[in-house]
């Protein structure tokens, strides 16, 4: 079979208007059910192409900027896949929480009109359901749209299509901050897009460093030798803040509390799962596989920086309130993990930083849908207003509670396969390299797991133990558009958790390549 | 030479060794799958796999009888090249046995014991979840592998010691408005259960670190692997890495086992259901770290033969078991919590195992203070689950945690009584009929014998805990049952409630217990000596450890014949007049009631200090949250405060305002005055004409 990736990368993005208009005609669940079923039949066909090894696909481009590839490799296929698996069983939990969410702005804005008009129009419930059809259409487009700008990027083959699939999962994310968010949404919107293209130029002037002194933008064909030292380091610095801001490193990191404050929920979880994830993936394609030597140079620094973001936001997440903003925190420290990986340079820690990418997404996206199933039943975000609700909540309280393990690190999940084999690597380099300082870093870094342990725990402990304050009595289960995928997500973190080999096998080979182990 | 049998591939021969843990994680499996028809049905399949898994584990004691082992691997992560395998030798066999019986009946008492609660799904899937991680510990064969049990508990203990998650006042453990260095003393489930878990991840990121030196230099987690090919020893021991990595596994079993000074957890954990704590102290959890050691101790001690000195690691051990049982014994002496103090009193008796252990390693004779640890780890496992059993009914019964609740109580429950009695006098160490005696009475011996420097303070250290855990057991048993009716149990009665006697699903376990604790003491030394042998020919077979026959045959020689031949006089008669002290003190205060105990503190200012600094716990637990809880909040209170919300967030700031600023600069030329627009366009072709003039 041919185009098998250019249908998995561009189907959603040429369907989109379809989403749009089955949910302006027929209303939610068609939209959803169509996104669903394309995102699977997408999914379906690339993980079906990862079974026969590396996979690629070549397609003439522009003169200019070198021909348009997709490639699927032991690099790209795990965050490939984690991508799309992610993005589709969002779709599911989308549909109950965005009616929830559109129809309390649409009764905002009619009470806002009541008032300005003086409390005499009638509101139809028709006008309602058209409000709700034609808003969670476009939401859906917008989704597709952004679930294919985060394949694009992973699978792409060259700097200039890296940028253009990075920017374009921007702008998606962007309105749906804009139009959906809570509280200061615009602004916030803003902030969101002005920090991340700042990242995204400052890699940008890395590439066009790149491109032009080696005289190509295809990965294959750029050497690093072929490039004058001085701008080779430039390059590398560009890339590194470009894709640290989109990581939200430490002291480039203040957007993201922001963004996940005011997004709605399961663009935080996409954002978190899968975004995130994408800076993780520049850093192994740019940097190690297109510098390698800078890289040699920069992994130390980047060691450091990603402890330093582990351990920061691991304590600014044990004195969050609200349970977003705790989770925003968190989703840093979680970043920090995988580029304290990405530093580790040796074969294992690599490919711990890979597969904690993997982890992280799981536990990161049922955590939110956590966060969401709550936001829907109980609708507040404050921790100290929860508690006691394991009991009203069974199957999300254990589903978090997965969740929750895999980011901590514990077995038999997967972050705990991640975990390990990260900080071994860690370990290796340091006493290969008779190493002081990365033994020390390997010591905090293993303190700053106590750190997320406690926030974890003491989260799960006032969100869903303790007395059940006595407005949430009456708290039901979230239905099973939540549950479900939460299920299924959860059985997944922990079949990896036990079998890793069904990512490492792709992922560990690939590095040692890369590291020439 | 070992009979090992090694295979690669699940091999049918090694079907008992892999289902001894595996079958408790089905049962986890399976239980709320069950429950869906019927919650009550679910007390019979935990049982029945309980007892499965159990049957499994004595199929292989002939193993242990015959110095043989069974050794299967199976592929893993092979992309790493990691296999997952069972390793049941003498050792793994033995204490499979220990912990699966044990928790048999520990299962058989908890259908009386959780009658009626609506939870009971989770708490059966959560104690067969247990019990699989500890025998995986158990049975494995590599470190990875033994780390998934090792979180395992860690995880079960966390679920079980917050089960009753809803921190209603009852669950809570420790004096309500109590408060020491101004933090209260005073903690819910769920507080307690994190505690826990965290506190063993601190040993558990230190026995990560050690496992990952040694797989860094090994290539291998394996047991066996390591032990064939000791060259990574010796190159680790070249670059003074031993020595640390030995120290930091020894961190994972400080945690686990409550040790000092990662002790304070094993207290709160008394939140849980008495079942749990029962299983905790008695089977798994705690005794996961002696097994550790057990494991990795013939392993380092046998290094000596490549001319690797592994004594400072052996000290650690020794000492921190020693101050461990030294520091436990007192607070247990103090505390008017039942289950309190039995759980000082597990970490203390836990200690003596570790000293054992360590001192093994520092003499001539490993076997001896090896077998000594091992032994004492067997009948602890049997009276203290008795005794804590036995202390669940009489909550269960009274409605208290609290001592000084009951009282009078030796009338109304003469069977729990009567075995309390027994399991205590084996904890107590009484002479000559508890194995208790004869398993303190080893480790005195092989304390006394190693001929280390630390030999006589470790020797005296452990003399005068078995004076005080005679003291507190006397104590207990005393409270409990002898004297008055307190005021609580009157009242009770006043509203028409009357102390009875327990359900026999409950008196049953923890009495076959009691009386195997009897049992076994009478022929105790046998029975010692039994072990003895299967460790002399395992350690000799499987790491290369010869006893040492000529010191065995002068000790045969012993000026005490018959019946006590080849026991260490010194440790008799320090053993006998431990508990001779011990007791009689316990009888003054408690029993006879010669002496008011609250008058006599009360008395002396000295006595006073000393008590209540052992009920705030030597301050230990409150500078513990002072140091790692509260003062860590407050630095990240200030820190999101200060730096977080000025400093970082400022970022944010200069871009905005350059931003707003700009295009309020922008707007400002957007006037809308036509002439104003005139006049500029006026000025740009004028300099734009002289641009092009010049």
């Amino acid at each position: 079979m041919q185009f098998i990736l250019l249908q998995a990368v561009f189907l959603p993005l040429l369907l989109s208007p379809v989403a749009y208009l089955l949910g302006k005609k027929f209303g939610p669940n068609m939209s959803a059910w169509f996104s669903f079923g394309l995102l699977l039949y997408c999914t379906t066909i690339m993980i079906t192409s990862v079974f026969s090894g590396t996979y690629e696909e070549h397609y003439r481009w522009t003169q200019l900027f070198g021909e348009f590839g997709l490639l699927l490799d032991g690099l790209a296929s795990p965050f490939a896949i984690i991508i799309y698996v992610v993005s589709t069983v969002m779709v599911l939990f989308s549909k109950p929480y965005m009616i929830a969410k559109i129809t309390l702005q649409f009764e905002e804005r009619a009470n806002s009109q009541k008032q300005l008009i003086g409390g005499g129009t009638m509101i139809e419930s028709s006008s309602l359901k058209n409000y709700v059809n034609n808003q969670i259409g476009a939401y859906f487009a917008l989704f597709l749209v952004m679930a294919m700008g985060m394949l694009g990027t992973v699978l792409a083959t060259n700097l200039i299509e890296f940028y253009v699939f990075f920017e374009v999962m921007l702008i998606p994310a962007f309105f749906m901050i804009a139009f959906w968010g809570y509280e200061a949404k615009r602004r916030v919107a803003l902030l969101f897009f002005f920090w991340t293209h700042v990242g995204a130029v400052i890699l940008l002037l890395g590439f066009l460093a790149i491109g032009l002194n080696a005289g190509s933008f295809n990965f294959a064909d750029i050497k690093e030798h072929g490039i004058p030292q001085n701008i080779l380091a430039l390059a590398a610095v560009g890339i590194i803040i470009g894709l640290g801001v989109k990581m939200a490193a430490f002291v480039v990191h203040i957007w993201l509390p922001h963004v996940y404050r005011a997004a709605p929920t399961p663009l935080n979880a996409l954002s978190s799962g899968a975004m995130l994830g994408v800076g993780a993936y520049g850093f192994f394609r740019l940097l190690i596989m297109l510098l390698p030597g800078e890289y040699s140079h920069f992994a130390l620094f980047l060691n450091l920086w990603g402890l330093a973001t582990m351990m920061y936001g691991g304590i600014m997440a044990l004195v969050q309130d609200d349970i977003r903003k705790l989770f925003a925190y968190s989703s840093i420290s979680q970043m920090g993990y995988i580029i304290f990986g990405i530093g580790s340079a040796s074969a294992l820690g690599l490919s711990g930083a890979e597969m904690m990418f993997v982890s992280h997404s799981l536990g990161k996206v049922l955590l939110f849908m956590m966060v969401g199933a709550i936001v829907l039943q109980v609708g507040t975000r404050s921790i100290t207003k929860m508690g006691g609700l394991a009991g009203k909540m069974p199957i999300t309280a254990v589903c978090a509670m997965i969740g929750a393990l895999t980011i901590m690190g514990v077995p038999p999940t997967s972050g705990f396969m991640a975990e390990w084999t990260m900080f071994y690597g860690v370990l290796q380099t340091a006493i290969q390299q008779g190493s002081t300082i990365r033994m020390i870093a390997f010591g905090l870094g293993l303190v700053a797991t106590v750190i997320t342990m406690a926030y974890v725990l003491w989260m799960i402990k006032r969100v869903f133990f303790g007395k059940l304050p006595e407005n949430l009595e009456n708290t039901k289960e979230a239905n099973w558009y939540v549950t479900g995928p939460m299920m299924v997500l959860a059985g997944f973190t922990v079949v990896i958790g036990i079998y890793p080999d069904i990512f490492f096998n792709q992922i560990v080979p690939f590095m040692k390549g890369l590291v020439g182990v | 030479m070992a009979v090992g049998s090694f295979e690669f591939g699940l091999s049918a021969n090694a079907l008992n060794a892999w289902a001894v843990w595996i079958l408790p994680f089905v049962a986890a499996v399976v239980i709320p799958g069950v429950a869906k028809f019927s919650k009550k049905a679910t007390n019979g399949v935990a049982v029945a796999f309980a007892l499965a898994s159990a049957i499994s584990a004595t199929t292989l004691l002939p193993l242990a009888l015959g110095n043989n082992e069974i050794h299967n691997q199976i592929p893993w992560i092979s992309s790493i090249g990691l296999k997952a395998g069972v390793l049941a030798d003498p050792l793994a066999a033995l204490m499979s046995n220990v912990v699966a019986w044990v928790s048999f009946l520990i299962f058989v008492y908890s259908t009386g014991y959780m009658k009626g609660d609506k939870d009971i799904t989770r708490f059966w899937f959560w104690m067969a979840f247990f019990v699989g991680s500890m025998q995986l510990i158990v049975l494995s064969d590599n470190f990875l592998q033994l780390f998934f049990g090792w979180e395992g508990v860690g995880l079960a203990s966390y679920a079980l010691v917050g089960f009753w998650y809803k921190d209603k006042k009852k669950d809570h453990v420790g004096i309500e408005g109590r408060r020491v260095l101004g933090l209260v003393d005073y903690y819910s489930p769920t507080h307690s259960g994190i505690k826990a878990f965290i506190m063993t991840k601190v040993g558990d990121i230190m026995m990560l670190a050690g496992m990952f030196l040694i797989f860094a230099f090994a290539g291998t987690f394996g047991f066996r692997e390591l032990t064939e090919n000791t060259a990574w020893a010796t190159t680790m021991s070249a670059q003074h890495l031993l020595i640390p990595a030995a120290v930091l596994l020894f961190g994972g079993a400080i945690g686990k086992s409550a040790q000092f000074p990662l002790n304070e957890w094993l207290l709160e954990a008394m939140t849980g259901p008495t079942a749990v704590s029962a299983l905790i102290h008695a089977a798994t959890m705690v005794k996961a770290g002696v097994f550790l050691v057990a494991r990795l101790a013939p392993l380092f001690f046998a290094l000596a033969a490549i001319g690797i000195n592994m004594d400072q690691f052996f000290e650690v051990v020794a000492w921190v078991g020693a101050i461990t049982a030294f520091l436990l014994a007192t607070q247990g002496m103090v505390h008017p919590e039942i289950k309190k103090v039995l759980a000082y009193s597990t970490g203390s008796q836990i200690g003596y195992m570790m000293m054992a252990l360590g001192v093994a390693g520092l003499s001539r004779q490993f076997v001896d203070g090896y077998t000594a640890g091992f032994f004492h780890l067997i009948s602890h496992a049997m009276f203290k689950a008795s005794l804590f059993m036995a202390a669940g009914s009489l909550l269960h019964i009274v409605g208290s945690r609290f001592m000084t609740d009951m009282g009078g109580l030796r009338k109304y429950m003469k069977k729990t009584y009567a075995f309390m009695w027994a399991a205590g006098l084996g904890l107590m160490g009484a002479p000559f009929i508890t194995t208790g005696f004869w398993s303190k009475d080893a480790i005195f011996a092989a304390v006394y014998e190693s001929g280390n420097t630390w030999a006589l303070p470790i020797f005296v250290l452990a003399l005068i805990t078995a004076v005080m855990t005679t003291f507190y057991t006397t104590r207990m048993i005393g409270m409990v049952f002898f004297g008055n009716k307190s005021k609580h149990v009157e009242e009770m009665e006043k509203e028409g409630y009357h102390i009875h006697e327990a359900s026999p699903s409950m008196w049953i376990p923890y009495g076959i217990l009691a009386v195997l604790t009897i049992g076994i003491g009478v022929v105790g030394l046998a029975f010692e000596h039994q072990i003895h042998d299967i460790f002399t020919e395992y350690l000799a077979s499987a790491f290369g450890i010869k006893s040492d026959m000529a010191n065995v045959a002068k000790e045969s020689q012993s000026v005490l014949g018959g019946f006590l031949e080849g026991v260490n006089p010194v440790a008799l008669v320090s053993s006998l007049s431990a508990f001779a002290i011990g007791f009689g003190l316990g009888y003054i205060f408690y029993i006879g009631r010669f002496v008011d105990s609250t008058k006599f503190v009360n008395s002396n200012i000295f006595f006073y200090a000393i008590h209540k600094f052992f009920l705030n716990r030597w301050y230990l637990n409150a500078l513990i949250y002072w140091g790692f809880v509260v003062a860590p909040l407050y630095f990240a209170r200030g820190v999101y405060r200060y730096f977080e919300n000025i400093v970082i967030e400022g970022f944010n700031l200069v871009p905005e305002k350059t931003m707003a600023g700009g295009a309020r600069i922008m707007q400002a030329t957007q006037t809308g005055i036509s002439q104003s627009y005139l006049y500029v366009f006026g000025a740009g072709i004028l300099i734009v004409v002289l641009l092009l003039l010049i």
